[in-house]
């Protein structure tokens, strides 16, 4: 693998070496994150806080047991981890649960259905050439006209987030967060896996309007088949020269913050930074940086090559465009479902063929970032912004569904702890609070824990922290006699 | 830039945080050490700017038009971190030149409220082994304040926050101790720990 890209500190090698040395020897200790440290002359101490801030990184020899994946949609499908296998968190192959082993390349015919994001894949780069032959402004202006917002989850307007990072004047770093560590979204692995051209096209054109002295791809650690994807038809890029920096993560739910990746990237410990500044006025290493998601740059593709109005007639007038909604759970088909914004969660479980026993009992949403909701509510459109004043809310496009055979109280408890475990411990209401909402919730011990909730969503310095009560508060508020 | 505080105008310049104390308003601020940069870690200067419940010390009073320092809602949040912090271990007793000794007595104190928070029993670990100082787990609230005086006041990068969540440790080298870590006792961690985590040894120099 490259070493850093000419421009960026040697410090930011450390993520890469960190899981060149893993995958090597299959664990980390103090012996060798030293030696990295030394190779890369950074001090020891920074190098140890971030390396044992990973999800992925073992720190004894493991066993060589079969892993079983036993996140949440697993969970529904039964996994159990036999004697001598290695029982793992969610490996994000919700789409074939229970999922064992080690990654595969995500299979076309989970895409069950497709629109322009998920379409055979593309053969030339008209798009690209269409952004270079409108020239800065217009471009910008024709991604203003579509109304393209965010699709990591937040849905911040694509536009307005670029025009900040060039009004700086200043050397722009591109980056994309293809970390993707969230249960029961596994988009990104199949764009990459199966229409990288797609994205390197959205890539190539937000390069083309931004011109960035850096492009760096965060990929998910474990995605392999992801990453090895994306070299392969890099090979072909349609703007020549440009290489980008790729950078397997290290794993970790709290990547998917902007902030945690710029300092992930950086070969610092992967926690989020204060704003403001904000990326877009001093990100990697103080340079003006626009942090977007795959299905983001992907979507950029289809604007190009369709024009804004084409765009505009999928989805809202607030959120044009499709969303690749990622199904699983206890439904007969999941998969990615390319659909408009503001398809409806009952729509989303009649495309996937239904649910499997009975009828569909709960959905969550956003995944540990969102809420569980009942049927009573699966008629709202997914749009952004609050589905529900509880906590569901469309976030990444996961939804998982639970159906007769689900325990809703188990699946609850594995959100919670899902959230307890993924605090990065940078803020104390997350970090203290977060495993004492999950203690309260399995000991049925419920005083006080709405005034714990509202410290951990009200003072939680990120994202993560401020939406963990979600999963809880929606559950209580539609199953209040399953925690009692 | 002028500002509302608790229907007082005054001119800032700083974060709200400056703001609010120049006003003689007393806020805990746990992280926030006056020679070092915001951490953002503690959440006890939770104040209502604007009606939103922000960390005072990560928000430029140029942003804001009215703050609150003492409203139900925000009080209520306030001691609930503050009641978070206190049950992550115990305070060790306040020693004389502590510049934030009286502020930790009084963030232990602070009321309840609705919650119910035990304490924490799994941070015991001391480490004794360098001649000037010892650092006490049991008093650390990772505010991160003397990792930051290491990493980027002094340059030295002796310690870290190791692991993530509950099992976040304030941690020198890869896990070996202060002695045998690039420490040079220089005592900015010792000057910036608000607890006493970390303390001069008697009959040594601090």
């Amino acid at each position: 693998m490259p070493d850093t890209p000419a421009l960026i500190p040697r410090r930011a090698a450390l993520l890469t070496r960190l899981h060149e040395v893993h995958a090597r020897d299959g664990f980390l200790d103090p012996q060798r994150v030293t030696a990295i440290a030394a190779g890369i002359r950074i001090p020891v101490a920074e190098a140890w806080e971030s390396a044992t801030s990973y999800r992925d990184f073992r720190f004894a020899p493991s066993s060589d047991g079969e892993r079983v994946c036993t996140g949440l949609s697993c969970q529904l499908a039964g996994a159990e981890p036999g004697p001598g296998e290695a029982a793992t968190g969610c490996q994000f192959r919700c789409y074939a649960a229970p999922a064992r082993g080690h990654d595969v390349p995500f299979p076309e015919e989970a895409i069950r259905i497709a629109g322009p994001l998920l379409a055979p894949d593309v053969r030339d780069w008209d798009g690209v050439e269409r952004a270079r032959s409108l020239g800065r402004d217009a471009a910008l202006a024709e991604i203003e006209a579509s109304g393209l917002r965010g699709r990591g989850g937040a849905y911040f307007p694509t536009a307005r987030k670029w025009a900040g990072a060039l009004e700086q004047g200043r050397p722009i770093a591109l980056v994309v967060n293809a970390e993707e560590g969230e249960p029961g979204v596994f988009k990104d692995r199949a764009m990459l896996c199966r229409r990288p051209r797609r994205f390197i096209e959205g890539l190539s054109i937000a390069a083309e309007v931004l011109k960035p002295h850096v492009v760096a791809i965060l990929v998910n650690g474990e995605a392999e088949a992801a990453r090895d994807s994306l070299e392969e038809a890099l090979r072909e890029s349609p703007i020549p020269g440009m290489e980008p920096w790729i950078v397997p993560g290290g794993g970790g739910y709290i990547l998917g913050e902007e902030t945690t990746l710029l300092n992930a990237l950086e070969g610092r410990k992967p926690v989020p930074r204060l704003r403001p500044p904000y990326p877009v006025e001093s990100g990697l290493f103080g340079m003006p940086t626009v942090v977007n998601n795959v299905e983001t740059f992907a979507n950029l593709s289809v604007i190009f090559r369709g024009g804004a109005a084409a765009f505009r007639a999928a989805g809202t007038g607030d959120c044009p465009g499709t969303k690749i909604f990622s199904l699983s759970g206890r439904v007969d088909r999941p998969g990615a479902y390319e659909l408009p914004i503001g398809t409806t969660i009952r729509q989303l479980i009649a495309a996937a063929g239904g649910p499997i026993s009975g009828a569909a009992v709960a959905a969550l949403t956003g995944g540990p970032s969102g809420g569980f909701l009942a049927p009573s509510e699966f008629d709202r459109p997914l749009v952004p912004g609050p589905l529900h004043p509880t906590g569901a809310m469309v976030g990444a496009g996961g939804v998982v569904v639970l159906d007769e055979s689900s325990d809703i109280r188990a699946a609850v408890l594995s959100i919670a702890r899902f959230n307890a475990e993924e605090s990065c411990g940078k803020c104390t209401p997350c970090r203290e609070g977060s495993p004492r909402m999950l203690e309260m919730l399995a000991n049925r011990d419920l005083d006080g824990l709405d005034a714990l909730m509202e410290v951990v969503g009200a003072a939680s310095l990120c994202g993560l922290g401020q939406m963990a009560p979600g999963p809880i508060r929606s559950a209580l508020h539609f199953w209040p006699e399953l925690f009692r | 830039m002028s500002l509302v505080i608790d229907g007082r105008e005054v001119s800032a310049a700083g974060s709200v945080l400056d703001a609010v104390l120049a006003a003689g308003i007393d806020l805990p601020h746990l992280c926030k050490d006056d020679h070092l940069p915001a951490i953002g870690a503690c959440r006890t200067c939770l104040v209502e700017a604007d009606g939103r419940v922000v960390a005072a010390c990560s928000v430029p009073a140029s942003t804001v038009r009215e703050v609150r320092t003492s409203t139900e809602r925000v009080e209520r949040i306030r001691n609930g971190v503050l009641a978070l912090t206190a049950g992550m271990g115990e305070a060790l007793p306040s020693r004389a030149a502590g510049p934030c000794g009286d502020e930790v007595a009084r963030a232990y104190a602070a009321p309840n409220g609705a919650l119910s928070i035990t304490v924490r029993h799994d941070r015991q670990a001391t480490d004794s082994s360098n001649s000037f100082f010892s650092f006490a787990e049991v008093a650390c609230i990772l505010c991160g304040r003397c990792v930051v005086a290491c990493q980027q006041l002094q340059h030295i990068s002796a310690i870290g926050l190791a692991g993530t969540g509950r099992a976040t440790r304030v941690t020198p080298g890869a896990a070996v101790t202060f002695r045998e870590s690039v420490c040079t006792s220089c005592g900015s961690c010792v000057a910036a720990c608000p607890t006493r985590a970390l303390s001069p040894t008697s009959g040594g120099v601090s």
